[in-house]
């Protein structure tokens, strides 16, 4: 089952290499999409470990790190456009 | 046994390829929304390619219903949720004053919003 | 603020209940008591979010054959766009033409709005910035198009949305 775990350190390596935009970006948008992209890959890399390896505590890190990083994403969003978090 | 890994591996395959095409398109594109449009390709069929592999192998070689529900979970949170993030992402950098370089073809956002 | 409804309660909290069990899969007393308080709870607190309109909307024969068709749809428009899409990333980044464009919408009601939205946003190429509604009730999405093949509204509506909006209509109406 080595394939698995050669897709997983693939999409490990794909991961950094977005730390190119993520600190060379100029505006603030580019920064979060860069690393809103980072976290959805990081997921799938876990998800792939985790079935090579049969730790079943990969697959629930990977749910929380899913929704953590859509929703400051959207926090971040929301505060670029209006200049708060929330809504008046 | 055999054809069923070969059909696994290709749709991880094509998902990592498509993730690759994703990260291209955001450390080369020339402007910020471009960098918007590739990022979208990581996350739409690269986590599906990903996902459907990883189900098949759950289901078929793992025979464990825990696992393949919590890796269906994954892909569809992370195909429902992210377009929210990614609409309000855009819209905020339009708002806060980003424009490309170069001059776009048509904005007909700037013409109702703007002036 | 719109006031708790029970039916709209009762549809969250089938909601939540099924996702607890699908994540915990244990089934002893335990696990199914604390998973209905904690559910019943979420459902208490966020139903008046989550659901507007009547509940059990989708438990229909006819709906729900209409959206896994759609979902067929989406897959193939999906893989078309994600195609388009590679080529111009592995091509070098240079073939593009950006542009926002304002195309009408035909569609009624904020779910299948919202729902076809979502859609085009995630077809690679094209992602929607807002919608707006002039005085006559028309609604307008804006959306921001990587390649401009075409500056007319009508015409530029079809290319982008023309399959997945019939396959909404088809769905909530």
């Amino acid at each position: 089952m080595i394939d698995l775990l050669i897709f997983a350190v693939l999409l490990g390596a794909l991961a950094i290499a977005h730390f190119y935009r993520l600190i060379k970006g100029p505006t603030a948008a580019d920064r979060m999409v860069a690393g809103d992209n980072m976290d959805i890959l990081i997921s799938c890399a876990m998800v792939l470990y985790s079935l090579y390896s049969g730790r079943g505590i990969y697959l629930d890190i990977a749910i929380i790190s899913a929704m953590l990083g859509i929703i400051d994403t959207m926090l971040v969003g929301r505060y670029l456009d209006t200049g708060r978090w929330h809504k008046r | 046994m055999t054809a069923l890994r070969i059909v696994i591996d290709l749709l991880i395959a094509v998902g990592a390829i498509f993730a690759l095409a994703g990260t291209i398109g955001v450390n080369k594109m020339p402007d910020t929304f471009s960098r918007m449009q590739a990022s979208t390709c990581t996350s739409t069929l690269g986590v599906v390619g990903v996902c459907l592999g990883a189900l098949l192998y759950a289901i078929f070689f793992k025979q464990d219903p825990a696992t393949a529900i919590k890796v269906v979970v994954i892909g569809l949170l992370v195909i429902t949720i992210n377009p929210v993030g990614a609409h309000a992402i855009m819209k905020g950098a339009y708002r806060h004053g980003v424009r490309p370089d170069k001059e776009m073809k048509i904005d007909d956002f700037r013409r109702d919003f703007d002036e | 603020m719109q006031k708790t409804k029970f039916p709209a309660v009762l549809a969250t909290f089938v909601l939540c209940y099924a996702f607890w069990i699908l994540l915990t899969w244990s089934f002893s007393a335990q696990e199914l008591a604390a998973g209905a308080i904690v559910s019943l709870a979420a459902a208490l607190f966020s139903a008046r979010f989550f659901i507007h309109d009547k509940a059990f909307w989708f438990l229909r024969p006819a709906r729900l054959g209409a959206l896994i068709a759609y979902v067929f749809i989406f897959l193939g428009e999906l893989i078309k766009a994600n195609v388009d899409m590679a080529k111009r990333c592995f091509g070098g980044c240079k073939n593009i033409d950006p542009g926002v464009i304002r195309v009408p919408v035909g569609l009624k009601g904020d779910y299948a709005q919202a729902m076809l939205a979502n859609s085009i946003t995630l077809t690679p190429g094209t992602i929607t910035l807002d919608i707006a509604e002039d005085q006559e009730g028309q609604a307008y999405y804006y959306i921001h198009w990587i390649d401009v093949q075409s500056t007319d509204p009508d015409q530029a509506g079809e290319m982008i949305k023309g399959n997945l909006e019939r396959g909404i209509r088809r769905i909530w109406e």
